[in-house]
């Protein structure tokens, strides 16, 4: 373990916004140290909907968020394209809302210089031809899809060649305060149990949800984080191309996003106490699929493949009023100044937010903390781009086919359904030093598509041992990690094609491979 | 999913959702004659299900392999769970061709009409220059296509002109005949041995002018052209399905394209001609079967001592009518017939005739070649006319249609 | 429209054993599925039941308590007496099938214990003889041999897990740097075609009989042949000079296309027939029989007359059973009972992924005869007989009976068929075909 005695900067979270903290800070000259107890975007960032908002969702009930993300949508095509694909929006008007918000629609996004144009059904139509035929108006908008893992890990990677040092798997279990102020924390290595004291001029907690938790170590309380819980279902492939809106006040359900090779239909909005119990109702999901009956008909025929929960991170400080729907809590950020409210130095929290202004939540995080270390350094985060994007071309859906075109007869393809090559994996796994399946599916989709791993866990995990990464039983348990894991994505949404997926896995797994009888820990070899 | 609701035809788009059922099998891999024997094609499950979820409309193309699917179309068939591989591939091909343009070779090969209504006229003069080795080779140098791949004899008249100066025979049982463009411009013959086969069996035969469906036009992926013709021939053949009349057609390629293919593939579910000719359209070995079922077929067959080996074609398995054929030779005394377990020839319509497919084509037909040459029949006997050409092709063994078994075994001969 | 003595949907196992009974005794037998079935995915053995939860050694003795223990498990419907006929039936036709003289061995008495493909010893009742000598019972170290073209088999892995089971004297494993037609990725049966071939198998053996130790026995990748396996499995072990033998992989399973080329060449000689991309959608009904199936093909319905309708679509799998996103099931053929799926509100599946679920048992429920029946024990229709994954009552994947369930019920079904058919009716001659 290496000694990690001292930063200028302690950022405590690394999803979207602890990523784009440490890149922001590390752009301009300080020492930064990331602290993240899981994976990187393992938490809310890696559970969204992936949508990059054009604004459009807010232009008429919540304007300053509606402009916030106008601006920074331009901004994150310009310094992350590779993580983005341009698939443009349309808000459409279904039978169930009011064709007069459409006006309310067009004139919110004039007021907020969003670029939003009605063309006639018919048109949208002809664009995705498996849009609800009984649309009454459309309206599209510059909305885009981006990919967060490789956002989040552009950002890191960004941070780490400007220095930073980026520790996953490090959780934090308690800050340390001196004299009213935050000089640090210490943390523990999941993977060893070690732990480790970090000091730090600055703390600045990214933890989004969970910030509530990071503060209450601080000895800070009452601090108005609404954990919002939200489902979202990947169907298996893209039924629409474009993102698709419904035209109305924000309800549930009511956006269809294709991101890479699925569309996304979500979300719920319910309160939740911990952010990380967030159980998968039947109730959501029976509801979901009606909200994308009513956008694609025939939704409730298509294949779903995975639900999941991300909890947002909204704020409403608790000293201002009681929660009511969470969906009426502001989506704008807010930097929560610990000086000013409870007499703490040395720590700034970032709350509320959504991943499309990741990077200025980032930018005001930094500039609050420059504004009290009674520093000038300016922000670059608005024209550099962090690696992975230097050939400034965005992400298109065909690339992966194409790669894998080339390499045809030279590579194996071991996740067949998200094309991932044999070498591509093994790279990976040398790079990463990880023993977990989990983590890989992360990084490189492994096991995301349509067979759930069914034919590439195997694959991948005799890969794992090969790589001299595994004994067997470290595969082992990696192996049955990842099916559990799995399982817990799929079980709620297993009907149709994807229970017959299920019952062929079934076969695999258990009826072929038993691997529920593979030898534990425990076992001795004679 | 219910792709086909009651008789709604969803076409096109719902075939590619279609995809949504892949469980990753690998049956249909299994079952590819084309990749089995070279790594340039993919597979089905790679090429169709698989790399479709990776394919948008608007955005140019990006797998080019997928070019060495032959569309014979066996994947579809295998399938447990109901995918429409065959289908997908034939319109990620198609969307290639828009990408990155269709070679002249295809566009020709495309239009056998084209080549039927040249070559006809002159056909001595045609023949020789389709078997001239010289020109050949200029020919592959120049386009494309491979100087050893099987080409049909021109017959210098076509069976038009033969089904003009036919006087019908009058009955009560009409049918109409598809006799399609290889009958036509190479094998009038069979078209001649049909009708009086059918008649044989008081059947009146009406043929009408016709051309060609676009199947092969479908194949090389010109979908707009492929329509066109379709709709045409459609049209010329609706009149008779409205009245009630059964059409009857001896190639199964041809036939399954109107049975179900341009309207799967080319979206044209809402052609009102091909919809209502879809549904009658009878695979000429079908249709005897089913007069025989009815009792209406002569069955005083006369014995033909003959051994055939009968190799299914693709295309005709993919009608999922079972093999008639064998039915039909069952009845024929003395004949001894030998089923091939091949599944396919390689030929695959105009597949096998380009020089970068001429090999793999030969390669897939292999095991059906090493059968014929095993059992070294008196002929071979297939309903497809251009695997009939490439298995005469390969051994060198007389290939026919089955109607010529039971044109002879009718004492017709 | 058509007219046979039988038609049986489904092309798995429990269909084409059905199927190849009754042609065999003269009924006319058409076969119709929407494809291929379950033998190209299943690992080829006949496992008739390895865990009741414990792991089984004598699998007769364990089926006749398990069927007391559960009444509605689909054992009950053939005992240990109809489980030991058709494992008797099946190596019988295996033996002297299309690719004899490889054959079968095993039986009721007790289970072999096979390693998988990730080195967990596997109870199976009856194998393949290229199998056979991989019984871990037998204890002696093993050599796991694989290829680097076959990314579906990794001996090392295997070998790791074997090692540290408690079964078993020791593994290692070795890769042979050997492919057809010097490609980079070939599966199972592109390996499976090359050592049809002698030439290749020549380079096997000459690359691997020097690294073998003394006392070492061979494991391959089931691969070994597909239209040869006996004569493959023959010359290695001849080779090597010691005992080979080939262990079940991911799909597709060379041994599970094996199985299906015997019965549908045993069907063939029958006289029986098979028509692919049939999908059946629904029956014509009179007094509580079925007289016709209707089928879609393509964008056409066909109506196929029957006497008899075996049902052996394969459950959840293949679509014989649906569920769908409003939490109803059904049986997709003809619409029968569907038991053991929880109400829409209910808890179909459990969060333990390894644990119980609720619906795990769902299907079809029959009655003695097989005949389907509903919610009160009512017979639904008379000439209707279900058979193998589409029945109710049974987890085959978990206890490891999937093959044996479908061999068994296929088999009694058609024995059933015949037991009802008078002379007259059920007995005509067969299609004749030369």
């Amino acid at each position: 373990m290496r000694e990690v005695p001292r930063a200028d900067v302690l950022v405590i979270g690394g999803g979207a916004t602890g990523a784009g903290v440490a890149w922001d800070a590390a752009l301009r000259g300080f020492d930064v140290v990331l602290v993240e107890r899981g994976d990187l975007a393992e938490g809310t960032s890696g559970r969204f909907h992936g949508l990059l908002h054009s604004g459009g969702r807010y232009v008429v009930k919540d304007p300053v968020a509606a402009e916030e993300c106008v601006v920074e949508n331009a901004i994150l095509r310009r310094v992350i394209p590779d993580c983005i694909e341009d698939t443009g929006g349309l808000f459409v008007t279904t039978p169930d809302d009011d064709p007069a918000y459409g006006d309310r629609f067009l004139e919110g996004c004039r007021a907020a210089h969003l670029p939003a144009e009605e063309i006639d059904v018919a048109e949208a139509l002809r664009r995705e031809p498996r849009l609800n035929p009984a649309i009454r108006r459309a309206f599209t908008v510059p909305d885009a899809s981006i990919d967060a893992w490789k956002t989040v890990w552009s950002f890191a990677r960004g941070a780490s060649a400007h220095g930073a040092r980026i520790l996953t798997y490090h959780r934090v279990v308690a800050l340390h305060r001196t004299d009213g102020a935050v000089t640090g924390a210490r943390v523990r290595n999941e993977r060893t149990g070690e732990e480790l004291d970090i000091e730090a001029g600055f703390t600045l907690n990214a933890s989004g949800a969970w910030a509530a938790q990071i503060l209450h170590m601080a000895g800070i309380e009452d601090v108005g984080v609404v954990p919002g819980k939200g489902i979202m279902i990947a169907m298996n492939h893209r039924l629409v191309n474009t993102v698709i809106n419904r035209c109305t006040m924000p309800a549930d359900g009511d956006i269809l996003v294709p991101v890479r090779t699925v569309s996304i239909i979500g979300t719920t909005d319910i309160h939740s106490a911990d952010p990380d119990q967030i159980p998968v109702t039947q109730a959501e999901v029976d509801q979901m699929l009606d909200d994308g009956e009513r956008l694609v008909p025939r939704f409730r025929e298509a294949r779903a493949l995975r639900v999941w929960a991300g909890v947002r991170p909204l704020f409403q400080d608790a000293r201002a009023g009681a929660v009511g729907d969470t969906r009426d809590v502001s989506r704008t950020h807010a930097v929560i100044d610990h000086r000013e409210r409870d007499g703490v130095d040395g720590l700034l929290t970032m709350s509320g937010g959504k991943l499309t202004t990741l990077r200025l939540m980032a930018e005001d995080l930094v500039d609050a903390m420059c504004a009290q270390l009674g520093t000038e350094r300016p922000c670059h985060t608005a024209e550099e781009r962090p690696p992975g994007n230097e050939d400034g071309e965005p992400y298109h859906l065909g690339s992966r086919l194409g790669r894998r075109e080339r390499t045809l007869q030279e590579e194996q393809l071991i996740c067949e359904c998200e094309l991932i090559g044999r070498r591509r994996l093994e790279e990976a796994m040398r790079a990463r030093g990880s023993t977990n399946l989990d983590d890989f599916r992360r990084l490189l989709r492994l096991g995301m598509g349509p067979c759930q791993g069914g034919f590439c866990i195997y694959r991948a995990t005799g890969i794992l041992h090969g790589v001299d990464r595994l004994d067997g039983a470290e595969a082992s348990a990696s192996l049955r990690g990842f099916l559990q894991e799995r399982w817990k994505g799929v079980w709620p949404i297993l009907y149709g094609d994807q229970l017959r997926q299920a019952r062929l896995d079934d076969w695999i797994f258990q009826g072929l491979l038993d691997v529920e009888h593979l030898p534990s820990e425990q076992e001795v070899a004679p | 999913m219910a792709l086909h609701e009651g008789n709604d035809v969803l076409g096109a788009l719902l075939m590619r959702e279609s995809l949504d059922h892949c469980v990753k099998c690998t049956i249909c891999e299994t079952f590819c004659p084309v990749s089995n024997v070279t790594p340039l094609f993919g597979g089905p499950k790679y090429s169709g299900p698989q790399a479709e979820r990776f394919r948008i409309e608007d955005e140019p193309s990006s797998d080019s392999s997928v070019n060495y699917c032959s569309g014979c179309g066996i994947c579809t068939q295998v399938c447990p769970q109901g995918v429409h591989i065959a289908e997908i591939n034939t319109q990620a091909k198609a969307k290639y061709g828009a990408t990155h343009g269709v070679p002249l070779r295809d566009r020709i090969l495309a239009r056998p009409t084209l080549a039927g209504r040249l070559g006809t006229p002159v056909a001595p003069l045609a023949n020789w220059t389709l078997r001239n080795r010289l020109l050949r080779l200029a020919a592959e140098r120049m386009i494309g296509i491979d100087h050893r791949a099987p080409m049909p004899r021109f017959a210098g008249r076509t069976f038009q002109r033969w089904a003009r100066r036919h006087t019908p025979r009058r009955a009560n049982r009409r049918v109409a005949f598809f006799h399609g463009c290889g009958t036509n411009y190479y094998e009038p013959r069979l078209g001649a041995m049909t009708v009086a086969l059918l008649e044989h069996n008081g059947v009146a035969v009406e043929v009408p002018k016709q051309d060609c469906c676009g199947l092969p036009l479908q194949s090389n992926g010109l979908f707009d052209d492929a329509r066109g013709y379709a709709h045409r021939l459609a049209a010329r053949l609706a009149p008779f399905a409205r009245e009630g009349v059964d059409i009857v057609g001896t190639s199964t390629s041809c036939t399954l394209m109107l049975k179900r293919e341009a309207l799967e593939i080319l979206g044209m579910e809402d052609d009102a001609d091909l919809r209502v000719v879809s549904g009658r359209v009878f695979d000429i070995c079908e249709y005897l079967v089913a007069m025989h079922k009815r009792g209406e077929l002569k069955t005083d067959f006369q014995p033909v001592p003959e051994t055939v080996v009968y190799h299914a074609p693709c295309q005709q398995q993919g009608h999922g009518i079972g093999e008639p054929a064998l039915d039909l030779f069952a009845l024929v005394p003395e004949l001894r017939v030998v089923e091939s377990d091949a599944d396919c020839c390689g030929i695959a319509g105009t597949y096998g005739l380009k020089r970068e497919k001429y090999d793999i084509a030969m390669r897939v037909g292999a095991p059906l070649f090493a059968k014929i040459a095993d059992t070294a029949p008196d002929r071979a006997v297939c309903d497809s006319e251009t695997c009939r050409w490439q298995i005469e092709h390969a051994t060198g063994v007389r290939t026919a249609h089955p109607v010529e078994v039971l044109h002879r075994a009718s004492g017709l001969d | 429209m058509s007219h046979h003595d039988v038609v049986v949907v489904g092309t798995g196992l429990a269909g084409l054993t059905a199927a190849v009974r009754l042609a065999e005794a003269g009924a006319r037998v058409l076969v119709v599925a929407k494809g291929i079935g379950s033998t190209h995915l299943s690992p080829g053995t006949i496992d008739v039941l390895g865990y009741a939860p414990a792991r089984v050694e004598r699998p007769g003795e364990a089926l006749g308590a398990l069927v007391e223990a559960q009444p509605a498990h689909p054992y009950r419907l053939v005992g240990a007496q109809g489980m030991g006929a058709a494992i008797g039936w099946f190596k019988d036709r295996v033996a002297n099938g299309s690719l004899a003289p490889y054959a079968y061995t095993g039986g009721l008495e007790e289970n072999l214990l096979l390693p998988t493909a990730i080195g967990v010893p596997r109870p199976s009742a009856v194998v393949p003889e290229t199998m056979a000598a991989g019984d871990l019972r037998d204890g002696g170290p093993v050599c796991v041999v694989g290829f680097r073209a076959l990314k579906d088999f990794h001996p090392a892995l295997l070998a790791d897990n074997l090692g540290r089971s408690r079964i078993g004297a020791g593994a290692r494993a070795a890769e042979l740097d050997l492919v057809p037609e010097r490609r980079t990725d070939v599966n199972a049966l592109g390996f499976a075609r090359a050592l049809d071939d002698p030439a290749f198998r020549g380079e096997v053996i000459a690359q691997l009989a020097a690294r073998l130790r003394p006392d070492e026995r061979v494991a391959f990748p089931a691969v070994l042949g597909i239209a040869d396996p006996h004569g493959a499995w023959a010359a290695l072990e001849h080779g090597l000079g010691r005992p080979v033998f080939e262990v079940p992989t991911l799909p597709p399973s060379v041994p599970g296309m094996r199985m299906f080329a015997i019965l549908r060449e045993a069907l063939r000689r029958a006289g029986g027939a098979v028509v692919l991309n049939n999908v059946v959608t629904g029956a014509e009904q009179a007094g509580g029989r079925v007289t016709a199936l209707r089928t879609r093909v393509g964008l056409r319905d066909e109506r196929r007359g029957a006497d008899w309708v075996v049902l052996a679509t394969g459950g959840f799998a293949s679509g014989g059973l649906e569920l769908d996103s409003r939490w109803t099931a059904r049986e997709t053929a003809l619409g029968l009972p569907v038991t053991g799926v929880p109400s829409p509100g209910e808890e179909r599946f459990r969060p333990d992924y390894f644990g119980d679920h609720p619906m795990g048992r769902a299907g079809v429920a029959v009655d003695r005869e097989l005949r389907p029946v509903d919610a009160a024990g009512e017979r639904v229709l008379e000439n209707v007989l279900v058979a193998g994954a589409t029945l109710a009552g049974a987890e085959p994947w978990r206890e490891k009976s999937g093959d044996g369930l479908s061999l068994a019920t296929g088999h009694r079904a058609a024995e059933l068929v015949l037991d009802a058919s008078t002379p007259a009716a059920g007995a005509p001659a067969a299609a004749a075909r030369s």
